[in-house]
C-alpha cells in the first residue's frame, strides 16, 4: 500500500494546512498556560509543527506494519501505545533542544516550556490519536475498495468461464458420426470424403478459434451453421432438408458466437434422429426496431421419443442470452401441429 | 457350409455402406437385409431370422436397445454406435462385440470372426434378451416410453400414460391410459427408470403413479390398500406405506 499522504500532492497540501491549524491552536493553548507570549512562542510553534508533521508522516510505516500482519488486537494496541509514547517523547525533547539551539539567548523559553509541558503531552497524545485514526480510516477504506475491485474481477472471471463452458458443448455424437461418414466416403466417393473433411475442419476451426466472447456477425454465424447442416446432410441424405428466409439487411448485426448451434443440434436430435419422414429445418431471420428476430423450426415425429430431452440445449441458449444481454433478449418455444419452433429476440447491434 | 445370414440395422446410409464394404470380401456371410429404422428392423428380424445383426442404437421409431427388448428370438448382436463407452461396457458380456464409430476394418473383422465362431459352435445366443438388458445401465436421460409387442404389433406407451405396473412372475403388466400390456422385464427396471417424483413402489409387486391413488384404506389388522381412481385396489406393504407417507406427507 502506498503512503496515503506522500503519494498525493493535494493530500500533502491539506496535511500541512491541518498542521498549521493545529499549531495555531497549540500556540493559543500554551499562551494560556504561560500567561503571555514570548519571542520564542512562534519559533517553538514552527519547530514543533515541522517535527510532529514529519513524525506523523513517518508513523505510517510502523502503523502499516502493525495493521497488515495478522496480529491479536492486544498486540496492535500495545504497539500503537508504545510508538505513541516514543514519538511524543521525541517530539517534545527534540522541539525543546532545537528551539534552544536556534535561539540560545532566550532564557524565558525554558520557563515557557516548563509551563506548557503538561499541555504538550496532552496535544501530543491528541495529535497522535488523530493521525492513527486517519491512517486507520484510510487503510480500511482502501481495503474495502480493493476487496470490491477483487470481487468485481472475480465475477467477470466466473461469467467468462461460464460463457466459455456453455459454448464449448459440441455434441461428440456429431463428431464421431461425421468421422464415420468420412470413413465410409473414402471408399465410395473419395472426392466427397475430401469435401466433408474440409467442411468438418472449417466448422471445427470456427467453433474452436473463437476463444474470447467477442460478438460475431450474423453472417458468419449463418455460414457456419450451413456448414454444420451440410455435414449432417451427408449423414442423413434425403431425410434432412433446409430452408432459409433471411433479410439481407440483418446480416451485419452482431451476436454471441455459436449461440444458435444448440438449437440446430436439437432440431437434428429431436427431428431427424427420431423420424423416418423428411425433416425440414427452417430458418427465418428478420430485423427492425432495434431487434433481431431469429426463428428456427422443424417438424418432428409425434410418437413419444425413447428418452426425454433434458432441455440442456435450450437452457444453454437462454443462459447465454441472459449473460450477454441481461433482460433485453428473450427466447420462446412453440409446439404446434408436429412443428417445433424456437424464436429469439436479440437487441440488434452492428 | 451354410452362410452366416446378416442384417445391417443402421439409419445413416454412409455408415451402412461402410459395413457392406468391410463385409464384401467375406465368403462365409450373406447380407439378407438392410434396415434404416427400428420398426422395419423388427419386421425383418422376425421374418428372416438372421444369425447376426449389426445394430445401431440411435435410430428412428425404435432404438437398438428397445428393439432387443421386444425380440423373442434374438440373433447375435454386434453394436455399432458412437454412443458413449460407459453404456456400452455393460454390453460387453452379452453382445458379441461393440464397435465405436468410426472403427477400423481390422477391428470390425475381428468382431465378425468372433460372431461367426460363436454361431458355428452351435451355441447360438443362449442369453435371453431380458438378461442382457438387465445389465443395461441406467440411461443418461429418463426413459420416455415403454415398447411392448403384441403379436406382430408394436406399441409405444408414453411413460406419462402409465398408471401402474404389476409384477407377474417373469413378466410385468403395464396398466396405462389405453389398456394394459405385458412385457418380459424386471420390476427393478421400472423402479430405476420411472420418474421417482411421480411413482412409488408401494409393494413388492406394484409401482403406482402417485396421482392415480384416490385414497388409502386400512385393510385387516395393520395393513393398507390403495384405492385408485379407476376403483382398482392394490395392496400396500409396510415399507411401501412408509414410502407413501414420506411422498404424500401424511
Amino acid at each position: 500500500m502506498k503512503h496515503p499522504v506522500l503519494s498525493n500532492k493535494v493530500i500533502l497540501v491539506v496535511w500541512w494546512l491541518v498542521w498549521l491549524f493545529i499549531t495555531l491552536g497549540q500556540l493559543l493553548l500554551y499562551y494560556f498556560a504561560y500567561g503571555r507570549f514570548t519571542t520564542a512562542s512562534i519559533p517553538d510553534g514552527i519547530v514543533s509543527l515541522v517535527i510532529y508533521s514529519g513524525i506523523g508522516l513517518s508513523l505510517w510505516y510502523p502503523f502499516k506494519f502493525f495493521n497488515t500482519e495478522p496480529r491479536r488486537a492486544t498486540a496492535i494496541v500495545g504497539n500503537i501505545i508504545t510508538s505513541g509514547v516514543i514519538s511524543n517523547f521525541l517530539w517534545i525533547i527534540i522541539t525543546k533542544y532545537l528551539v534552544l539551539a536556534i535561539l540560545p539567548e532566550q532564557n524565558d523559553y525554558l520557563a515557557y516550556w516548563d509551563a506548557s509541558f503538561p499541555y504538550r503531552v496532552g496535544t501530543g497524545v491528541f495529535m497522535y490519536g488523530l493521525i492513527v485514526l486517519a491512517y486507520y480510516l484510510f487503510t480500511s477504506l482502501s481495503n474495502l475498495s480493493e476487496k470490491n475491485a477483487r470481487e468485481a474481477q472475480l465475477e467477470t472471471l466466473v461469467k467468462e468461464t461460464e460463457l466459455k463452458m456453455l459454448r464449448s458443448q459440441i455434441n461428440p455424437h456429431f463428431l464421431f458420426n461425421s468421422l464415420n461418414s468420412v470413413s465410409s466416403l473414402t471408399i465410395t466417393d473419395p472426392e466427397k470424403a475430401r469435401e466433408m473433411v474440409i467442411k468438418l475442419s472449417e466448422f471445427m476451426r470456427y467453433a474452436l478459434s473463437k476463444k474470447d466472447e467477442q460478438p460475431v456477425s450474423l453472417r458468419s454465424e449463418l455460414e457456419n451453421l450451413r456448414l454444420y447442416l451440410e455435414i449432417e446432410k451427408v449423414r442423413f441424405g434425403d431425410r434432412l432438408s433446409t430452408e432459409e428466409t433471411i433479410e439481407d439487411k440483418c446480416l451485419d448485426i452482431k451476436m454471441p458466437v455459436m449461440l444458435l448451434q444448440p438449437l440446430y443440434e436439437n432440431a437434428i436430435k429431436h427431428g431427424v434422429y427420431e423420424s423416418t419422414e423428411i425433416v425440414s429445418i427452417r430458418t427465418r431471420v428478420s430485423c427492425g426496431n432495434g431487434y433481431l428476430e431469429i426463428v428456427i423450426s422443424n417438424n418432428y415425429d409425434l410418437t413419444p421419443s425413447s428418452v426425454k430431452g433434458t432441455g440442456t440445449g435450450l437452457l444453454n441458449v437462454s443462459r447465454r442470452l441472459d449473460l450477454f444481454y441481461g433482460n433485453k433478449a428473450s427466447m420462446k418455444t412453440f409446439k404446434e401441429n408436429g412443428i417445433f419452433s424456437v424464436s429469439l429476440f436479440i437487441p440488434s447491434e452492428v | 457350409m451354410e452362410k452366416i445370414r446378416i442384417i445391417i440395422i443402421e439409419d445413416e446410409a454412409p455408415a451402412r455402406d461402410l459395413i457392406k464394404h468391410y463385409l464384401k470380401d467375406l465368403d462365409s456371410i450373406e447380407i439378407i437385409a438392410e434396415c434404416g429404422d427400428g420398426f422395419s428392423a423388427l419386421k425383418s428380424i422376425s421374418a428372416l431370422k438372421p444369425d447376426l445383426v449389426f445394430l445401431d442404437i440411435q435410430m428412428p421409431r425404435l432404438t437398438g436397445i428397445e428393439l432387443l427388448e421386444v425380440l423373442t428370438e434374438k440373433p447375435e448382436v454386434i453394436f455399432t454406435t458412437a454412443y458413449d463407452q460407459f453404456a456400452l461396457k455393460a454390453f460387453e458380456l452379452n453382445a458379441v462385440d461393440y464397435l465405436l464409430k468410426p472403427f477400423a476394418k481390422r477391428r470390425f473383422l475381428n468382431a465378425v470372426e468372433k460372431a461367426i465362431e460363436k454361431i458355428r459352435s452351435g451355441a447360438g445366443n443362449k442369453v435371453p434378451a431380458n438378461e442382457l438388458l438387465a445389465k443395461k445401465p441406467e440411461p443418461s436421460s429418463p426413459v420416455n416410453r415403454i415398447v411392448v409387442r403384441k403379436g406382430n404389433a408394436i406399441n409405444l406407451i408414453p411413460v406419462e400414460q402409465i398408471r401402474y405396473v404389476e409384477a407377474q412372475d417373469d413378466y410385468i403388466m403395464i396398466y396405462h391410459a389405453a389398456g394394459k400390456a405385458m412385457k418380459q422385464q424386471t420390476m427393478k427396471f421400472y423402479e430405476d427408470n420411472l420418474p421417482k417424483s411421480d411413482f412409488v413402489r408401494i409393494h413388492r409387486s406394484y409401482i403406482v403413479r402417485v396421482e392415480e391413488i384416490n385414497k388409502i384404506e386400512p385393510y385387516g389388522k395393520d395393513n393398507h390398500v390403495a384405492v385408485l381412481k379407476s376403483g382398482d385396489k392394490l395392496p400396500i406393504s409396510r415399507s411401501g406405506y412408509k414410502q407413501l407417507k414420506e411422498e404424500l406427507n401424511f
